[in-house]
């Protein structure tokens, strides 16, 4: 039988922000899709883009980064660091064949377990419809 | 007076006078076709200068191993763009720089026997034929500098393509990678004291000549020169394999522009886009 593809997604979650964000949800008892796989940053400014690149050659299916709206950054100014860098690594990995909608830079702050959910719902679903990535037969 | 001869005279004066230690032009090669780097350290050697369609190479790529001595480097328009950039990071000090900028035509390929007519397909999406910074000009400077449209021809023709091509197109060319780092040596924009592909802990990008791999080392040597990239292709030019480099380079090079309106090295004070940000700049349709 075969197996129904489940996509991997990698989260980078900002320690303030998102992760309490997500941790938010945990304690509202709001459901998420298990595909994520969280991994917590002091601030989304700490996410080189090489983590990113790096997941994708690892076979990540999708990866997200999350942290603070732009204005409420711990570190005052991380987030907007943050906003640049992947406004240029998306087109990027789009050019190189990585299709747009596989990575995402969101904003949830620690009251929005709600948000979070959403986001990694619909997430999963836009990798669903996706499917799995094509890459290098041989990583 | 011929560009060269002015190059020559003025290689000669600075070396005899004694205002640099040393001037980087270039020499006809052992091939008698192409070109290669010459370092003048006596004025009698500068009649070995040349200057013609096949001094592809950027010698700016030396300065920073001279940094402690006064130099005269010969730059063309994409060079001396590379000496803004070094300075801009604090890399080389303007004082200790004698720039002997040249008119560029524009650079052929250089074959077997003899450079061949085409120009380099770089030269021909060239928007700067005239140094941006320079002490002294060789050549004269065209009356307008031409504005190719669209100014990215090449990474417009690839973008025009469909995802499951362009993955195609990439991993053809990086499966025949060999990680010489010929690209990186080749680079003035490259002068980390470690490079992170050269790490072993945490190992970024293995020691397997993989595919996987290769496209790691590609993608993020590429990205750490986003907004930094001067165009001069050096990376693409000593590539052994042929991957077409700087469509990647110039892609990122197309996305600055667009969101920044920034060109690396144009001058020596703008700050590079990844080391700044607007407030109240609107990036989010792009993330």
């Amino acid at each position: 039988m075969a197996i129904e593809y489940q996509p991997r997604i990698i989260g980078f979650l900002c320690s303030w922000c998102s992760y309490a964000g997500a941790d938010m949800a945990g304690t509202a008892r709001i459901a998420y899709p298990p595909n994520v796989r969280i991994i917590r940053v002091p601030c989304s400014g700490r996410v080189d883009p090489l983590f990113v690149v790096k997941c994708f050659q690892q076979g990540a299916d999708g990866v997200l980064v999350a942290g603070c709206h732009p204005g409420d950054c711990h570190y005052v100014e991380g987030n907007y660091h943050t906003r640049r860098r992947f406004a240029l690594l998306r087109p990027f990995l789009d050019f190189l064949g990585i299709e747009r909608e596989r990575f995402r830079v969101e904003w949830v702050s620690a009251s929005e377990g709600r948000r979070f959910s959403q986001v990694v719902s619909s997430f999963t679903q836009e990798l669903l419809s996706l499917g799995p990535r094509e890459g290098p037969a041989e990583r | 007076m011929e560009a060269i001869e002015r190059i020559r005279d003025k290689a000669r004066e600075l070396l005899e006078s004694q205002a640099v230690e040393c001037v980087i032009g270039y020499e006809r090669a052992t091939d008698n076709v192409g070109a290669r780097p010459l370092f003048a350290y006596e004025p009698g050697e500068v009649a070995r200068f040349i200057f013609d369609q096949t001094c592809h190479h950027n010698l700016t790529r030396y300065l920073r191993d001279k940094k402690d001595r006064t130099v005269a480097v010969v730059a063309k328009p994409c060079d001396s763009r590379a000496i803004n950039m070094l300075i801009n990071e604090k890399q080389l000090e303007r004082e200790r720089v004698f720039i002997i900028g040249v008119v560029c035509p524009g650079m052929v390929e250089v074959g077997w026997s003899r450079p061949s007519q085409e120009l380099q397909p770089l030269c021909r999406y060239c928007r700067q034929h005239t140094p941006v910074v320079y002490d002294f000009l060789a050549g004269e400077p065209p009356a307008e500098e031409p504005e190719p449209s669209p100014p990215y021809p090449d990474v417009a023709e690839m973008e025009g393509r469909s995802v499951a091509e362009r993955r195609a197109f990439w991993s053809q060319h990086f499966e025949r990678c060999i990680r010489c780092y010929a690209c990186r040596q080749a680079c003035p924009g490259c002068y980390c004291t470690e490079c992170f592909v050269d790490r072993l802990d945490p190992l970024w990008v293995g020691i397997r000549i993989a595919p996987g791999e290769n496209e790691m080392w590609n993608t993020i040597r590429a990205y750490h020169l986003a907004g930094r990239c001067i165009d001069c292709g050096s990376c693409q030019q000593v590539c052994p394999v042929n991957i077409p480099l700087m469509l990647l380079n110039r892609k990122l090079g197309k996305e600055v522009e667009e969101l920044f309106d920034f060109q690396a090295g144009l001058d020596a004070e703008t700050l590079p886009p990844l080391v700044t940000f607007k407030k109240e700049e609107k990036l989010e349709a792009d993330l």
